[in-house]
């Protein structure tokens, strides 16, 4: 069984260098040598989550941070967000409420699968962010899964992708339920909208956005 | 290669003879023949000696060698035939190794004459002398680029600098043998070296003046004839030179190196450091052992090298252990399937002429026949089907699928490490397919009952298209890994894949049939190709004769012998008949000493009788005249047999010379000036050997050897790399150190007298261009006073006119705050700009849509009397007006605003314009928004959607792909999408349009519909600047800084200008755009816009959550239904949220409301 997870991968961070790095390394499993972002399949990987085959479509906006409003439409086009902060800069954690707040806002939907991903942590005598403090967002949060990575360690950043999409599979076969409801379909924004999403769960398709 | 093709054509061995007969190159045989007695019956060839200690089943180890040296002469015996392809080797000759056949025997060109042919290479040995390296790597480079056909114009390919790799090979091999002057006291003192250092000179000389000459035959209108002659011609001369420098070493080694190993070895007795402390000259070796420790640490590297060299070549025994040791490549075991190996060359341009057999070849192919099916599939199952139609494709897409892993595996069982590698890939597919496989099964089994053609259940349908998705990926997985073993352990030939890959293509249950029409195709193709040099078809090798191979292993190639005669059997119909059904004669056995095959009595055994004899009789039918083609992927890397250990001599390479296959090349011109010329290229101090290329294209290289590529001396410098390297530079040097290689080159090249004009005039240039318009104030400054010492000290000597304005620049760009001479913002996107539509510039701008309303209207605003809305304007000259707005700020943009993340800089970034634009778009997006809002009633709102729709409409016409963005990203923000009421009140056909819009834009599949649109479109466009952004950050992170570069000390990191030259590309094409619109401006429009977006900023700067706000007052939130929300705390956050946002809008409603009525 396959399944397409769009994650939006969004930064409250200003990105760091590494992190970018293991993503592509992530996407493509081998040190690269002269990366090309322009290509298709440069954000694409194929995962294995709970045994089923799922693709992960990473829709990176880096380097578009400053184009506040169409911030928005990424993050529509995503499914799972990652959000990323670093565990060495307190207002980066503060940053994070806000996406959050415009990602169940565009997404109309408290339940968004969502990951906090406090980065960094191999820098822990530089820790400026408590874990404590993190976990106590992710209860916020209706409990957000949390984890700590290091990109430059490569430490946990596959399980991150993996919870995201665990919880994308689960969104989507409880969508499944959720689109055969008659009530839902006056709320949609248009129908043809609602008709392109019904088509891409019969894919199995979607993003994943990285926050 | 005119002159060559005649040695080239398919060998023709004779089965009804008794007599094996080879033909033999018809010039050499008549020196040698005495000796062919003596070594067909020899059964102590160093190859025999070593198989008796050989398990004859292990299948042998091979190293890749680019380079062969006979160690023992060959010369076939048989008739002369001027037809021949086996080549006659005597001992010392040097062989570029095309490829190599797992039986031993190797294509490859002997240097001496040119000759390609087949040859043993059992008689051969690697020749891999680390002097040697660079002119080594650089004749094959050479070849590359002269047997690769040039992909370019004639004129750019005669323009390249074709002797610089060569020219630095023999620098370094005069470096390293401390003969790089005349004065020096090894080549005075020794009168052989010196001798052959002049004649060496002297070649090198004669292959610069022929490469010259063919620049200017090149940029001439020359003939075909005369081009393929010249090319010739200089590959002779380069084989000449390598050939000398070959005999030099080996001079060397006699004179110097042996008496200096001895010492050292009497030395090792005292002192276990005397390898590495042994002085460069010979005369102080014996006695300052101390001295020598305080020789700088390049000279003891040189030493070491030196040593190691004069160890290879005169303690043969330890040679080749050594050598492996040194440098470990990749051990391939040769497979079932494999037969000839080949080095992956990306080289060649032109697909076409690639030789289908090649594992790389087969593996593009059979993936692509794989993916294919499954397209189909996907198609099939989009579309009304029916299952039995699915059926038959599903057949197809296992077929295929199993040819795909065939070739797969067969790359993977190519070597041990590759298996490893690939193996998992493979299990993976191998799952996949059996998931999709159960998955179609299942489908299907309602159609098994009897009659019954049944559209398969949807739910099933997504199952399987789920398993084919999987399939895609995996096989992509298995195609991505197994190309990098490919790379690693070189191409090869897969023999008896033919069918395989191509049935896919048949739905045919008749194997026969099929096979009958895949031959023919596969025929068909080579025929349609030019007729170039053949790989010459490898039936020696499969000749019945010799059964006890040692090169050979298990075997065989199934229907190998049988491929090979469909697809390079010589026309020579008689011949293979006979071949296939002789009777051999088992008297011939002893007389083939190379004994090739044994995969010839394997594949015979592996094979139908039957099946062979229709193989060729197709062969012969079907190929009735000589059909040649041209195997582009020559360049293996691969050498059978390395490790033999006897030490072979050259012989006097003078005796070579006299022989007359050097066709044309008769030059042995003495001319004094020549030879000096020979020096000059010589002692011309260059540091080629800091680049690294890939593919024919720079990676990377240190400041100082990229200074030199753009100083060259002798063509000049590649525009992009110019370009790139000016807008780049200071990303991996600051200026003054940018400025001090510059002088440091300028100061170097004097060393040379004959280059030294033209390069340091290019020095004086390079200044020149970066003062006048390639100049930063804000961070080129430091270097202004360096560059102004050098121009009136060092540059003032030599160049004082030059000088003169060097300094006058120098002082103008100090006073000037601004590029002294006005660069043309798109100068480095230029080159492609010629794409862009010619508008006669007295063309009459489109005129403004405005009726005398609107003007009216826009007449009464500026009064300050009655109000605008955008429903007031026509869609298409909105749309220009956003266009010109945004343009504008686009053309300014400069290209450094884009290099290193400028504009993401949180403080004093100084992407200005990148800022501006970023600022507009998002101004755009909010003042949509706002237009949305601004209506209490819903049908109003609907109206303004659609108008906006309409507008992103024509933007898209106008290639405002920027504003048409900015339109969407409001359709779909938060406060405009929930706006459900308002979105039901739209026609289906203005949703239709926004669908449309939306699938352009979309950026899924890293916007899959976006970049081919934008690559293929004129100018003047208006990209979406965010995509460029996203791929210079990815750039910028993606690539590291340096790359390293091996080196025989060691290695060095040098910079990795790919990463450059990537960021620079990307700038040029966004620059590219940079052309300004020629619309008519409506100043009266410009200004009502602008005062809106002014409007709507500083309502968003006062609270950026006023329009969601606002909109949660125009259509409140509707209580989601209970039984939606699943669990209760879901709800009850909802239930909070919905507190909040009231909340807020309650606050806020007094703030909106007059922004409402304002409309």
């Amino acid at each position: 069984m396959s399944f397409v997870a769009k994650v939006v991968w969004g930064k409250a961070v200003s990105l760091d260098r590494t992190l970018l790095i293991s993503e592509a390394q992530f996407v493509q499993n081998v040190w690269i040598e002269s990366y090309d972002p322009t290509i298709e399949d440069s954000y694409r990987k194929q995962i294995e989550v709970d045994g089923r085959q799922c693709i992960l479509e990473i829709l990176d906006t880096a380097g578009t941070e400053q184009f506040t409003a169409m911030r928005e439409l990424y993050m529509k086009q995503g499914q799972g967000f990652l959000l990323v902060f670093s565990i060495t800069s307190a207002s980066s954690l503060h940053e994070l409420s806000e996406l959050r707040e415009q990602i169940t806002r565009i997404k109309d939907d408290e339940q968004v699968p969502i990951v906090i991903v406090g980065n960094k942590s191999d820098l822990e005598e530089d820790r400026a962010v408590p874990r404590a403090r993190a976990f106590a967002l992710s209860q916020s949060w209706g409990n957000a899964p949390y984890y700590e990575t290091s990109a430059r360690r490569r430490a946990n950043v596959n399980e991150v992708f993996i919870d995201l999409c665990r919880q994308i599979i689960r969104k989507d076969l409880q969508g499944n339920s959720k689109y055969s409801d008659p009530s839902r379909k006056r709320d949609g924004p248009n129908r043809h909208d609602r008709k392109r999403d019904k088509k891409r769960q019969v894919r199995r398709k979607g993003p994943c956005v990285i926050l | 290669m005119e002159p060559m093709k005649e040695h080239i054509a398919p060998l023709k061995i004779s089965k009804g003879r008794p007599n094996l007969s080879v033909s033999v190159d018809s010039d050499s045989i008549g020196n040698h023949s005495a000796q062919h007695d003596f070594w067909i019956t020899s059964p102590s060839t160093p190859y025999h000696k070593k198989d008796t200690t050989m398990d004859p089943i292990e299948p042998p180890r091979t190293v890749f060698h680019n380079y062969l040296r006979a160690f023992y002469p060959f010369h076939p015996p048989g008739d002369v035939s001027p037809a021949t392809v086996t080549l006659p080797l005597d001992q010392g000759d040097i062989v570029l190794v095309h490829s190599v056949h797992t039986n031993g025997w190797a294509d490859g060109t002997l240097l001496n004459t040119g000759d390609r042919g087949w040859l043993p290479t059992n008689y051969c040995e690697a020749y891999d002398e680390l002097p040697m390296r660079p002119l080594l790597k650089a004749l094959m480079d050479f070849w590359d680029i002269i047997r690769g056909g040039c992909g370019t114009s004639l004129r750019d390919f005669g323009n390249q600098d074709l002797m610089r790799g060569l020219i630095a090979g023999i620098r370094f091999l005069l470096d390293k043998s401390e003969c790089l002057r005349r004065e020096s006291p090894l080549v005075s003192a020794h009168d052989g070296l010196r001798r052959t250092r002049k004649a060496l000179l002297s070649d090198l000389s004669s292959l610069v003046k022929t490469s010259k000459s063919f620049k200017e035959l090149a940029n001439g209108s020359p003939m075909e004839d005369e081009v393929e002659y010249m090319l010739d011609e200089m590959l002779l001369k380069a084989f000449k030179v390598v050939t000398r420098g070959v005999r030099f070493l080996e001079v060397w080694n006699e004179d110097v190196g042996l008496s200096r190993t001895i010492a050292e070895l009497e030395q090792s007795n005292f002192s276990s450091h005397a390898l590495y402390d042994i002085p460069p000259t010979p005369a102080s070796e014996t006695f300052t052992e101390n001295a020598s420790s305080e020789a700088g640490d390049t000279e003891r590297n040189e030493s070491r090298l030196l040593n190691r060299s004069r160890m290879n070549t005169s303690r043969a025994s330890t040679r080749t252990d050594m050598c492996d040791a040194q440098h470990p490549r990749p051990v391939s075991f040769s497979g079932k399937r494999v037969s000839v190996s080949y080095r992956m060359s990306s080289s060649c341009p032109s697909t076409a002429v690639r030789n289908p057999n090649l594992a790389s070849e087969r593996l593009a192919a059979s993936n692509d026949a794989f993916l294919g099916v499954l397209g189909s599939y996907i198609g099939l199952h989009s579309h009304s089907h029916s299952s039995t139609e699915l059926l038959a494709t599903t057949q197809q897409a296992v077929q295929s699928c199993h040819a795909f892993l065939a070739v797969v595996e067969a790359v993977g069982e190519h070597s041990p490490q590759g298996w490893q590698f690939v193996e998992q890939s493979k299990i993976n597919m191998d799952e996949r397919l059996c998931e999709f496989v159960d998955a179609a099964s299942d489908a299907f089994r309602p159609a098994n009952s009897p009659g019954n053609e049944i559209v398969i259940m949807p739910d099933e349908g997504k199952r399987l298209v789920d398993a084919v998705t999987n399939c895609v990926r995996a096989a992509g997985d298995c195609s991505a890994k197994a190309r990098l073993v490919l790379e690693h352990t070189g191409d090869f030939e897969l023999e008896g894949f033919v069918q395989d890959a191509n049935a896919s293509h048949s739905e045919s249950s008749d194997t026969h049939a099929r096979d009958t029409r895949n031959m023919g195709e596969n025929q068909d193709r080579p025929n349609d190709l030019p007729l170039r040099v053949p790989p010459p078809p490898l039936q020696i090798p499969n000749t019945e004769y010799s059964p006890s191979t040692p090169g050979l292993t298990e075997a065989t190639t199934p229907s190998s012998f049988q491929s090979r005669m469909g697809v390079n059997s010589p026309p020579d119909g008689a011949d293979v008949t006979l071949l296939a059904s002789a009777a051999v004669p088992p008297a011939s056995l002893e007389k083939m000493p190379y004994s090739s095959s044994s995969a010839e009595g394997t594949s015979r055994a592996s094979h139908p009788r039957s099946d062979t004899n229709e193989s060729c009789r197709r062969a012969v039918t079907s190929t009735g005249s000589s059909f040649t083609y041209h195997s582009n992927t020559r360049d293996s890397e691969m050498s059978g047999v390395s490790q033999t250990s006897t030490r072979a001599t050259s012989p006097d390479i003078g005796n070579h010379y006299q022989v007359p296959s050097l066709k044309g090349s008769v030059s042995h011109s003495t001319l004094a000036e020549e030879n000096e010329e020979a020096e000059a290229n010589v002692l011309q101090k260059t540091y080629a050997h800091e680049l690294i290329f890939r593919d024919g294209e720079l990676k990377g290289g240190s400041l100082r050897a990229l200074v030199e590529m753009l100083t060259a001396h002798q063509s000049t410098p590649d525009a992009t790399f110019a370009s790139t390297f000016y807008l780049t530079f200071r990303l991996f040097a600051t200026p003054l150190e940018l400025a001090q290689a510059l002088v440091d080159r300028f100061e170097y090249i004097g060393e040379s007298q004959s280059a030294a004009g033209p390069v340091r005039l290019r020095v004086y240039n390079v200044f020149k261009g970066w003062l006048e318009s390639h100049w930063r104030h804000d961070c080129d400054n430091v270097a202004l006073e360096f560059i102004k010492n050098f121009a009136k000290t060092t540059l003032m000597i030599h160049l004082p006119s030059a000088a003169k304005r060097l300094v006058e620049l120098v002082e103008k760009v100090s006073m000037v705050h601004g590029p002294v001479v006005p660069r043309l913002v798109s100068s480095m996107g230029k080159t492609s700009t010629a794409t862009a539509q010619y508008v006669h510039p007295e063309t009459p701008l489109p005129p403004p849509i405005l009726g005398r309303k609107e003007v009216n209207l826009l007449k009464q605003w500026k009064n300050g009397e009655g109000s605008l809305c955008i429903l007031d304007f026509d869609p298409l000259e909105l749309a220009r007006q956003l266009t010109i707005k945004e343009s504008r700020i686009f053309c300014s943009i400069l290209p450094e605003e884009l290099l290193r993340l400028e504009w993401s800089k949180p403080k004093g970034s100084l992407a200005v314009n990148v800022a501006a634009l970023i600022k507009m778009c998002n101004e755009i997006t909010n003042l949509v928004t706002d237009s949305i809002l601004q209506f209490e009633e819903v049908k109003k709102r609907a109206t303004v959607i659609k108008h906006w729709i309409k507008i992103a409409d024509k933007c898209l016409e106008l290639n405002n792909y920027d504003s048409l963005k900015a339109i969407l990203g409001s359709l779909d923000s938060s406060p405009v999408t929930r706006l459900y009421q308002t979105w039901d009140e739209l026609s289906q056909k203005s949703k239709a349009r926004k669908a449309v819009l939306d699938e352009i834009m979309t950026l899924d599949n890293n916007q899959k519909n976006l970049r081919p649109r934008l690559q293929s479109l004129a100018p003047p466009c208006l990209p979406f600047l965010g995509t460029y952004l996203t791929d210079l950050t990815m750039y910028e992170h993606g690539n590291a800084d340096k790359r390293s570069l091996p080196t025989d000390s060691g290695g060095m990191e040098v910079i990795n200008f790919d990463k450059h030259m990537k960021t620079a590309r990307s700038i040029s094409e966004l620059q590219r755009f940079q052309i300004p619109y020629r619309l008519a401006e409506v100043p009266e429009l410009q200004a009502w816009m602008q005062s809106e977006l002014v409007r709507v900023r500083s309502l968003h700067e006062e609270s950026p959550f006023a329009l969601y706000n606002r909109s949660l007052v125009l259509e409140p939130r509707v209580e989601a239904p209970s039984h939606y929300s699943s669990t209760a705390q879901s709800s009850s956050i909802l239930e909070n949220a919905k507190d909040r946002f009231d909340f807020r809008s309650w606050l806020l409603t007094s703030k909106s409301k007059p922004v409402a009525t304002h409309g």
